[in-house]
């Protein structure tokens, strides 16, 4: 039995002290559930999907869950640091494969700017083993990647400049995009000249800290005939995978091997064996922009060692070999945790339905990929999608 | 407005793995070994967690390490203000044993570089390993 997606919606992204938690999540279901014709007797259970400690709701699900009307439909509460969304679309996935219920709704939502930012960089330092790293040497989350980053420069002759491309591509799409964190193209120029936050990233080389929320309203292929759903875009492909918490205990620097393994998953049962000419589209975690060029070798995009080369080349870039992060990516789109993993879901939906306006790539395949890390690799998500 | 203050401060359960840190007060570091099957663990741990013995040997990790990976800090989070002109981390691998580290050094280190290392308290008293160019 397939399961289709059938609703999607998103806030606008950025420093939103305009609202709650409860409030930034329910306009992104509000336009998920109007997207899906559905109302709320057809959902039947709620996941809710948030990162937390940086909002001042603790145990956020259950307030989220009823200002959303959700009360007594779950809610399931899913962590799983920057790759929450994503575990809540597996959540919300597995439930209707299972055949507990026939339609579920996804709901990412974060707020991440109630803390100042040395608080919320004690938070993502934690990422990792917090008595083996946080606690004796301080590790921040741009740290982790930029550890990454001077292995991967080492081994292979990654640039800044490079890293900077990635930024520069990531602006110019969420400059475009009204609901980005920033709508504005930055120049190589700036990005080179920005500071270092943790060498070798520097400040344009990381993703900003965001608010906002997504969800998505997914269905069994019997209740989407039900309810005449005219435009699914089915889940064909998932994949997971995780690697060790501490950093000094893993194999190597140059990639993820959450994204290796995840990404074999969701191929193999995709039947995706040549993603460059089967996909039209991927939105790819790039929370730092070393992490896109490692996307793109650990998702089978390039060799490993060319991602620099395949930003400079313009292969991820509109007209190129596969557009990544059209509607701006964590970079420039904004990384609210929770909200990622379903934001992506979002893009990927707009576009394979062809509504993704300015932003809008070329459908020849009809599927697409969304490509969620949470921390360093500590947890790798891949879902692929196809009309 | 703002929410009323909420301070969260753990107590760290370390009796496991005491000797670890007792080691780092004598200038030694520990890493722990599975008598059964073998794997060796760095960070240090009480149990193995691929054949789920519980008898494990401390072994001491010493010699030349070469360097991984390593960042400056730039921007300390909270709890690191001390260190607010910023600190070098490191990942150096000697044998089996990968070990991450503070870099003590001019500049910033290489990958590929040689270090020893050596264990200190910081500011706030927390020990932890340094890394020093050979």
């Amino acid at each position: 039995m397939k399961v289709g997606v059938i609703g999607v919606g998103c806030s606008k992204f950025g420093v939103r002290r305009d609202v709650t938690l409860q409030e930034v999540a329910f306009e992104a279901v509000k336009e998920a559930m109007t997207d899906a014709g559905v109302s709320r007797d057809d959902v039947e259970l709620s996941v809710v999907g948030t990162a937390g400690t940086r909002s001042y709701e603790l145990m956020p699900a259950v307030p989220v869950n009823e200002y959303c009307g959700f009360a007594g439909k779950g809610p399931l509460r899913v962590e799983a640091a920057c790759a929450t969304g994503s575990a809540a679309v597996y959540v919300a996935y597995s439930s209707i494969k299972a055949g507990l219920v026939d339609v579920a709704i996804a709901i990412g939502c974060e707020k991440m700017t109630e803390v100042d930012t040395a608080t919320s960089l004690a938070v993502g330092g934690r990422g990792g083993s917090y008595l083996w790293e946080f606690h004796q040497y301080g590790t921040t989350f741009p740290g982790h990647y930029a550890m990454h980053a001077s292995a991967h420069m080492s081994r292979y002759g990654t640039t800044e400049k490079q890293m900077a491309l990635v930024a520069v591509k990531n602006h110019r799409n969420a400059a475009r995009n009204p609901k980005a964190h920033f709508q504005k193209e930055v120049t190589l120029e700036e990005a080179l000249a920005s500071s270092y936050v943790a060498y070798p990233l520097r400040l344009f080389d990381c993703s900003p800290i965001s608010d906002g929320a997504a969800a998505a309203i997914l269905a069994s292929e019997k209740k989407i005939k039900e309810l005449g759903v005219d435009n699914p875009i089915w889940i064909s492909g998932v994949g997971y995978s995780s690697d060790t918490a501490n950093l000094s205990r893993r194999e190597d620097y140059g990639g993820l091997r959450a994204t290796v393994n995840a990404s074999r998953m969701a191929y193999k049962m995709a039947g995706i064996d040549s993603p460059l000419k089967q996909l039209d589209i991927a939105t790819v975690h790039d929370c730092f922009t070393i992490a896109e060029i490692m996307a793109y070798e650990d998702l089978g995009f390039c060799r490993k060692g060319e991602g620099g080369m395949f930003i400079k080349e313009g292969e991820s870039d509109f007209g190129g070999s596969i557009p990544v992060n059209t509607f701006g990516g964590l970079k420039a789109k904004g990384h609210p945790l929770g909200a990622t993993g379903v934001a992506m879901v979002y893009e990927v939906v707009k576009q394979l339905r062809g509504e993704a306006g300015s932003l809008q790539v070329d459908l020849k395949n009809y599927k697409g990929l969304t490509h969620n890390i949470g921390g360093t690799g500590h947890f790798g998500w891949v879902f692929v999608f196809e009309v | 407005m703002e929410s009323r203050p909420f301070v969260l401060k753990h107590m760290l359960p370390i009796s496991r793995v005491e000797r670890y840190w007792k080691g780092l007060e004598e200038g030694k570091i520990y890493g722990t070994r599975c008598q059964s099957c073998g794997a060796s663990f760095y960070p240090p741990q009480a149990d193995c967690s691929f054949c789920y013995s519980g008898d494990m040997d401390w072994v001491e990790i010493d010699g030349e390490g070469v360097v991984e990976c390593f960042t400056r800090i730039q921007r300390p989070p909270q709890g690191f203000e001390f260190a607010s002109g910023g600190y070098v981390i490191v990942v150096a691998a000697f044998g089996s044993f990968k070990v991450m580290g503070w870099f003590k050094g001019e500049g910033l280190p290489e990958v590929g570089m040689k270090v020893k290392a050596e264990t200190g308290k910081d500011e706030l008293g927390v020990w932890k390993v340094y890394l020093t160019p050979l």
